[in-house]
């Protein structure tokens, strides 16, 4: 156990390593679209959180990460206020959000709760469309302030979150209280036989998981300079994310990252298809859930265990 | 005036509603799958049909019919490629297979979705009605095609119900949404009662498309909308329960049509996603719902 | 030997809807003790548990832990005040390692503690060996065999060092050896000073092992003593066996009738646990063959196999035929009709519905011959066709399970434990309809009960399953002379 964990570490310095090396050698498009990827992989690492830890399948990660990219956006574009406090106020309102979508939780059963998470998404997006003169409607709107015009910059900062989320939410799933979630998640019985008040568990992972994808969403908005339904809200960018921590495997958080990174790439060399790029990537994942439920990663790191 | 023009649209869209509903809180039942790709069966019914009377230049009650059975090829399509296998999956655990089915149902519906939208383009279309001509009710002047939708959807309500009352078969099916152990101890092949659900499933789904393509258009966009529709009636009726989920329709489309009428057509799905709300917070199982 | 009380139940109450669960139940538990709480199903022993543990909450009566009542307390307020459960199916994390496992035990519940302090690890190290894991601490729980999977269940309860430990049929699944091994484990929790509280449905099992042992039925204690006075006491022979044993005279139906079903070394396996061990039964055309033993022996276990409810390695065979390849409910339809101990009524549907069912594969005429000569059996079932099946007793709604049986025409009807919680007045009604059956057609029946008494007077032949392997089989006159003592 111990030794696997250092190779993660190596392997993860690598690639961190290579990562920051690349703006030497890609065009500013390319480096455009990973720091999205790297931001996207922070979105799927907080729904690997809650799926894979705390047991809770959420079909609108999209509803709390457009709470923290709205907030931001609109505290940031009517009353001026700077970049740092737009993006704790988001982040602060998607944790409102995750206690919001933690209290049925708690209550109801699977699908139930999956459905709450999917009206939860489409509710907010009416409620924007509702509210267009704040929020722009179905168009958008544009923030005054940006993170860095330079590319370069935008790349880094991207690559230095998505390491410092990652180092957080792997170190928490190893740690004592990622393994307490994971016994509430899998079996709330025996967890509260051995000791754990399993409410108290349980919202406190919603509350992380609202935390990172808040913050997150808002740091997306500041990268982007604009904030519209499609790009935050939209269930089809909620399925990506599912479908990226789905193809990554699913409880290794680290995996959920990859699978987003993967997705991004891959949809832009699918571009030329058009619109089939989103059938191909369907596809895929759909395939991946027939053929390998527990992920690329998953897959990789069960085979050595294998009987 | 507007009470009526209430009154009778609200009455069509409700009887629409349902009998899509209707269809979805089966499938729910028997087989026990929350189908997320039901829009996209609507959809590929009513594209098909328009497609058959407007690009082949079929009659339109050829082309209706083609377009519900392009419906129920999708159907079966959805419980062969994504239910069956994942259910059978040794890969995945029990305690995970629904979930498992509802992601591969979403993202089969995500490829209907843009598949259809690559063949067809995402404008929506229109059927022709299968009777023209406008009608004087209470006044009000209905396109005699509404009434006609209405009375096809009461219509297969109606057969719906002899089939599960008065047939052996449809009590097997009844049984087997209540025991599916039960209907194997019988002598009940459940791989035929699974069957016959989704074949009836995809009649109810591809026939709610085509007329509804009739009546307001129908085009890729609306998939998840009308996935999310159904499932909102289904699941303020009561998972499983077909009279619950005939009285929610009633509630939505109603809801709906004064929405749009009164405030705003734009507001029109906001009531019913906030009345699903306040369910689930305090009475998660529905009006009638048993499971 | 035992000391202080450690735990003392008063008046305990529980209720699930209309269904009285426990009554008035009040006993104590004293540390360095093992008592055995033992009772049919549906006796309340298991419900009882789950009240002490705070995974139910009991309606009234206290839970004194020590002076303290927790009877209103969570689960985990109790677990952390000294109370621990083994489940009687283990409950390991699967991604975690046995040593993470038992780590998870000793955890506090704390949102902030993010490293394990090194002494948590060897903690964890030593109570593995302790329990004999020692050598496995790195291997996951899906490639540890069935009782170390136990064991590792009892390393996470006594984790913490806990007053209390309940155990949930501690031998469920066990092979003779590892019951000895398993009994000794729990012998030392004793002689650490705990107070050990075993839920089993056999005295005979725990009999070895407890100091006191404490018969339930139906949600009330009966009795109280050691092993030896509670298997001696009538009422407690009256749950059990459901009266004195007595000799049957029968005249058998002729030995050399055909055979109609023939099991050839059936094993059944649940995982890892093996729930049938190569069984060997004959059942002839006509006769009426009765398997009797305690819950958890396996007769229903064997029926399922019969029914292709559940894989099985052996042979199977129905009038020559094997029904290996054959579907569940081409298996019914073949004539094998399988009335189950949960009976698996439609609900939801009426009492006429239900029987129109089980008759759906005959035609019209045929159906209402059928259903008349079902209702002249059972005729409350008549009088109460509009019903719907769930507003029915318990005793009409094992009649209506016998009834739709009926109407599927068998050839060979198997019944599990259809008398199982029913007053003995319906018993008395079930035994004529039975009586009837044999009579009036050619059906071949087998029973599978609990309740010696009901089935002695009608059975041809007896077997008798004790831990998924046939361990006495002859005739009525025989077993009543050869078990009245030992069965229990």
């Amino acid at each position: 156990m111990a030794f696997l964990r250092s190779r993660v570490l190596w392997i993860g310095a690598a690639v961190v390593v290579t990562a920051a090396l690349l703006p030497l050698w890609l065009s500013a498009y390319l480096l455009g679209v990973l720091t999205a990827a790297y931001y996207f992989g922070v979105f799927a690492m907080a729904w690997d959180l809650l799926f894979g830890f705390a047991g809770e399948v959420n079909f609108g990660p999209t509803f709390l990460i457009g709470l923290g990219a709205y907030t931001a956006a609109i505290l940031n574009s009517e009353f001026g206020l700077p970049i740092p406090v737009c993006v704790v106020a988001g982040a602060l309102a998607a944790v409102v959000g995750g206690i919001l979508l933690a209290v049925p939780a708690l209550r109801l059963r699977g699908p139930y709760f999956g459905l709450v998470t999917l009206v939860a998404v489409l509710l907010l997006q009416n409620l924007i469309v509702i509210f267009a003169g704040v929020t722009g409607g179905e168009i958008g709107m544009t923030v005054p302030d940006v993170l860095s015009i330079d590319e370069k910059v935008n790349y880094w900062f991207a690559l230095a979150f998505l390491t410092i989320c990652a180092v957080l939410l792997y170190g928490l799933s190893r740690s004592a209280v990622g393994l307490i979630l994971q016994a509430s998640g899998q079996d709330a019985v025996e967890a509260s036989a051995l000791g754990f008040n399993v409410t108290k568990h349980k919202i406190a992972a919603f509350c992380i998981s609202a935390l990172f994808s808040g913050t997150a969403g808002a740091l997306l908005i500041f990268y982007m300079g604009t904030a519209s339904i499609n790009t935050v809200i939209d269930l089809a960018i909620a399925v990506q994310i599912i479908i990226a921590a789905v193809l990554g495997g699913r409880r290794t958080i680290l995996g959920a990252a990859l699978g987003a990174v993967v997705l991004i790439v891959a949809n832009e060399f699918l571009r030329p298809l058009g619109q089939l790029n989103t059938f191909v990537v369907s596809a895929v994942a759909l395939a991946v859930i027939l053929f390998f439920p527990e992920g690329l990663l998953g897959y990789a790191l069960h085979r050595g265990e294998r009987e | 005036m507007r009470a009526v023009q209430i009154l009778v649209d609200g009455f069509a869209i409700s009887s629409l509603y349902g009998l899509a509903a209707v269809g979805f809180t089966l499938i729910f039942g028997v087989s026990g799958v929350l189908n997320l790709a039901h829009g996209g069966i609507m959809v590929v019914a009513a594209l098909i049909g328009w497609a058959a009377a407007a690009e082949f230049g079929l009659n339109s009650y050829a082309g209706t019919g083609l377009g519900i059975l392009a419906g129920l090829a999708t159907a079966y399509a959805t419980y062969l490629i994504v239910v069956r296998p994942i259910q059978r999956s040794r890969a995945i655990r029990p305690e995970e297979t629904e979930i498992f089915v509802l992601t591969g149902t979403l993202l089969w519906g995500i490829m209907i979705q843009v598949g259809m939208a690559y063949l067809f383009s995402d404008n929506p279309v229109t059927i022709r009605p299968l009777v023209a001509g406008v009608v004087n009710v209470l006044g009000v002047r209905t396109p005699a095609n509404e009434i006609l939708i209405a009375i096809i959807a009461w219509a297969l309500i109606g057969l719906l119900w002899l089939l599960v009352n008065r047939t052996r078969t449809g009590k097997a099916l009844l049984g087997a949404s209540m025991n599916p152990r039960g209907v194997t101890l019988l002598g009940y092949e459940l791989t035929r009662i699974y069957f016959i659900a989704w074949t009836i499933y995809g009649l109810l789904a591809g026939i709610a498309g085509v007329l509804l393509a009739s009546f307001l258009g129908v085009g890729t966009a609306n998939t998840g909308q009308l996935t999310a529709s159904a499932f909102s009636i289904v699941v303020l009726g009561g998972l499983g329960s077909v009279s619950g989920s005939l009285i929610a329709a009633y509630v939505v489309g109603y809801l709906e049509t004064m929405t749009a009428y009164l405030v705003a057509p734009t507001l029109r799905p906001i009531p019913a996603l906030i009345l699903l709300v306040l369910v689930v917070y305090v009475r998660p199982q529905g009006l009638l719902g048993r499971r | 030997m035992s000391g202080a009380v450690r735990l003392r139940v008063s008046e305990l109450n529980k209720r699930f809807g209309g269904v009285v669960a426990v009554k008035n139940m009040s006993f104590d538990l004293r540390a360095g003790e093992i008592v055995g709480l033992i009772g049919p199903n549906g006796s309340g022993k298991s419900t009882v548990m789950s009240l002490i543990m705070g995974i139910q909450r009991a309606n009234s009566g206290t839970i004194a832990l020590d002076g303290t009542d927790i009877a209103r307390w969570p689960a985990h307020r109790i677990a952390r005040a000294g109370v621990a459960i083994v489940f009687q199916h283990s409950r390991p994390l699967q991604r975690q390692t046995v040593l993470e496992n038992i780590k998870l035990a000793l955890l506090p519940d704390s949102l902030l503690r993010l490293a394990t302090e090194a002494s948590v690890t060897e903690r964890a190290r030593a109570i593995a060996e302790s329990v004999g894991l020692g050598g496995v601490l790195h291997r996951h729980p899906w490639t540890l065999p069935f009782a170390d999977l136990r064991r590792m269940e009892v390393a996470k309860a006594v984790a913490r060092d806990p007053k209390v430990v309940l155990i949930d049929e501690p031998f469920a699944g066990l092979t003779a050896t590892e019951i000895k091994t398993f009994s000794d484990l729990i012998r030392s929790l004793r002689d650490a000073e705990r107070a050990v509280l075993l839920v089993d449905h056999s005295v005979k099992s725990v009999a070895a092992l407890a100091d006191r042992v404490i018969a339930m039925y139906l949600g009330e204690r009966i009795a109280e003593g050691n092993a030896a006075e509670v298997m001696q006491n009538e009422t407690v022979r009256r749950v059990y066996l459901g009266g004195a044993i007595e000799a049957v005279k029968r005249t058998s139906a002729g030995a050399d009738a055909a055979t109609l079903l023939d099991i050839g070394s059936v094993d059944v396996f649940y995982g890892k646990a093996q729930a049938l061990e190569r069984i060997d039964l004959r059942v002839h055309q006509d006769e009426f063959v009765s398997i009797v033993g305690l819950n958890g022996a396996g007769k229903t276990t064997l029926f399922n196999a019969i029914s292709g409810l559940v894989p099985y390695r052996g042979l199977i065979r129905f009038g020559g035929r094997d029904l290996r390849n054959l579907t569940a409910a081409a298996i019914a339809r073949a004539g094998i009709v399988h009335c189950p101990e949960t009976r698996e009524l439609f609900g939801y549907m009426s009492v006429r519905e239900n029987l129109d069912l089980g008759g759906g594969h005959l035609s019209s005429g045929e159906r209402q011959t059928q259903l008349a000569w079902v209702f002249e059996l059972f005729p409350i079932l008549e009088q109460r066709q509009a019903q719907a099946a769930r507003t029915l007793s318990g005793g009409e709604q094992q009649m209506l399970a016998l009834g739709r049986a009926l109407m599927m025409q068998p050839k060979l009807l198997i019944l599990d434990e259809p008398t199982l919680g029913l007053a003995p007045v319906i018993l008395a009604q079930m035994s004529k309809a039975i009586e009837r059956l044999r009579k009036e057609r050619s059906l071949t029946l087998l029973l599978a009960e609990q309740n010696v008494t009901f089935a002695l007077p009608h059975s041809d032949r007896l077997y008798l399953l004790d831990h998924g392997r046939v361990a006495w089989q002859g005739d009525p006159a025989r077993f009543a002379a050869e078990m009245r003592t030992g069965y229990l």
